[in-house]
């Protein structure tokens, strides 16, 4: 365990809640929503849909005052979270303290979108570093795998279970982020090789005819167009070599997947919000935007990245 | 485009060649095209006039022309070997009169080839041709005058090159991959189609600073029916453009991400319109 890796910030606060039942749910973050708002907190919660509603339900007047968010349509792919639902109801309110309810990990997680939900849980700590800001994270320990439970014990630098408040022994959010960084196998496809600028364009039209092929329609055979163009152009731009597109389906999505050989050293790309009048790093954040799931490995030797498209 | 022949009434047409003695057939064909149509014609280029007529002889037909007032040919020896800028307006003006003249003397349009390369080899220069090619753009669409311009590869930059062919509805250049062109639907500016990605719009923001294309309403508003990609480089080259300008720049296109990406990325400078 490295000494960053542990350290506590002195201002961001990242607890996980570990809950049992609707009643220690509610028992949990209700008064975290209430008691934010006497303090003149700004205050946003981010939980998938039922539990929405159940929220909803138990703040009766209060939840007017709180922005609500349902976390499987804003963080389906859990790769955009982080700058499209967090940062930016935190930035948006840089004057005071923020708390925010979020729930990126439910039962109903596939185990193709489970890597990249730990991952986001673990980079959160570094994309808040220093903030002023409340993340609570629920977890169900009635329905996750006991794996689940024990990352969040590594993703959390703090840890909620009924009363109790206590520092995490098992924080090491690098650990889960390299854990998850696994290599995603060459998938037996006709890929299509871009070597030079020229060739992107040839690439992206090979991108929207196997898509068609494979059922994708309308506007989101735009989108996958936008999503293979913004691969390939960064692979152009930040590696010396070719790069090799292929696009195939895969348990109900269609996956766009791009290998070359560089390395991408910045664990945010793609996780931070547009700078007004900025250019860089969009890219990556508007694959984030306009695919269902994205997931990436990266090593001395290469990296691949997979944009999902539910079909 | 391979050839120069059966190009349409209205066509505008960026022609460039590494091979002198190649250009002066693809004149001749162009030139040739349009007597068949009943037009009279016109070669513009450097040189002295019997060198002129020398290089579109090569064509059966063409010295009939030439003789019965059909064809004619001019030198641009009288510009300077230098080059001029062109007088964008004056030009179209006078192309406008040759087209009336034409038209009163019987002909049915009016057509002209030009060497044009003497006239887009310096910035200032290149700058007032474009502008030029649009004016000329707008008055064909209405106007039966149609034009080649050949450029001598091996004497102009890549750069340049792409910002000729990006200006005419034809050209035989691998070019830019998009077209920027007067729009025949009113209200539009100009017209825009092909693809924009990181790799030709530094061309397209070139070209749009050059040509100045007129304001509707006080918005750049581009005909876009036919751009068939348009990626978030593109979009904040032509936001950054649209502000440089202090209009709006409105997009109006059938291409679906065009409005996806306008709504995750803060553009205050674009606005995207959806059109069938």
């Amino acid at each position: 365990m490295s000494a960053i890796d542990t350290q506590r910030d002195p201002l961001f606060v990242h607890p996980a809640l570990f809950y049992g039942s609707d009643e220690e749910y509610l028992a949990g973050l209700v008064p975290f929503v209430t008691d934010g708002l006497e303090l003149g907190h700004p205050v946003a919660v981010a939980v998938p849909g039922k539990r929405l509603d159940l929220l909803r339900d138990a703040l009766g007047d209060a939840a007017r005052d709180v922005t609500m968010l349902d976390m499987a349509e804003e963080g389906r792919n859990p790769g955009r979270i982080i700058p499209r639902v967090l940062r930016r109801f935190a930035d948006a309110r840089q004057d005071r303290h923020v708390r925010i309810i979020g729930e990126p990990i439910w039962a109903g997680r596939s185990g193709v979108e489970y890597p990249a939900c730990a991952q986001h849980e673990a980079l959160i700590n570094a994309a808040f570093t220093g903030r002023d800001v409340t993340i609570l994270c629920p977890y169900d320990t009635s329905a996750l795998d006991a794996a689940a439970i024990e990352d969040a014990r590594q993703t959390h630098p703090v840890l909620w279970e009924g009363d109790r408040r206590y520092d995490s022994e098992h924080y090491a959010p690098d650990r889960v982020v390299a854990r998850y960084n696994a290599p995603l196998p060459v998938a037996d496809e006709d890929a299509f090789t871009v070597e030079r600028p020229a060739d992107v364009s040839a690439a992206r039209r090979f991108a929207v005819r196997r898509a068609r092929e494979l059922g994708l329609a309308g506007a989101r055979l735009a989108d996958l167009e936008l999503i293979a163009g913004e691969l390939v152009t960064n692979s152009l731009l930040h590696t010396s070599g070719p790069c090799r597109l292929g696009v195939w389906a895969e348990d109900g999505h269609l996956v766009c997947e791009v290998r070359d050989g560089g390395r991408l050293t910045d664990p945010l790309a793609g996780r931070r919000p547009p700078r007004a009048g900025g250019t860089s790093g969009i890219g990556l954040l508007l694959v984030n935007d306009l695919a269902d799931l994205v997931r990436l490995h990266t090593a001395a030797d290469g990296t691949t990245v997979r944009a999902l498209l539910r079909l | 485009m391979q050839h120069t022949r059966d190009l349409g009434r209205h066509d505008h047409v960026c022609w460039s060649y590494d091979d002198r003695a190649d250009i002066g057939l693809h004149v001749a064909e162009f030139l040739l095209d349009g007597l068949e149509r009943g037009q009279r014609v016109r070669y513009v280029g450097y040189g002295n006039a019997e060198a002129l007529t020398e290089a579109v002889l090569a064509v059966d037909g063409i010295g009939a022309a030439l003789t019965d007032g059909a064809a004619e040919v001019t030198s641009l020896d009288a510009v300077g070997p230098g080059g001029a800028v062109i007088d964008a307006r004056g030009q179209v003006r006078s192309y406008a009169a040759a087209t009336d003249q034409a038209l009163a003397a019987g002909y049915r349009g009016f057509r002209v080839a030009t060497e044009a390369t003497s006239l887009v080899r310096g910035p200032e220069q290149l700058t007032a041709f474009l502008h030029y090619e649009h004016l000329v753009d707008q008055y064909m669409a209405g106007h039966p005058f149609t034009a080649l311009c050949a450029y001598d590869r091996t004497r102009l930059s890549e750069q340049v090159l792409e910002q000729l062919a990006s200006v005419h509805p034809s050209t035989n250049l691998p070019g830019a991959g998009f077209r920027l062109h007067a729009s025949a639907r009113p209200g539009h500016s100009a017209q825009l189609s092909g693809e924009i990605d990181m790799f030709n719009r530094d061309v397209l923001v070139q070209v749009l600073d050059r040509v100045r294309p007129p304001a509707h309403g006080g918005r750049l508003v581009l005909d876009a029916a036919d751009l068939t990609f348009i990626d978030h480089r593109g979009l904040i080259g032509l936001d950054a453009y649209a502000r440089s300008r202090d209009t709006t720049l409105v997009l109006r296109t059938a291409f679906p991400g065009a409005a996806r990406i306008a709504d995750l990325l803060d553009l205050p400078g674009v606005r995207v319109e959806p059109v069938a």
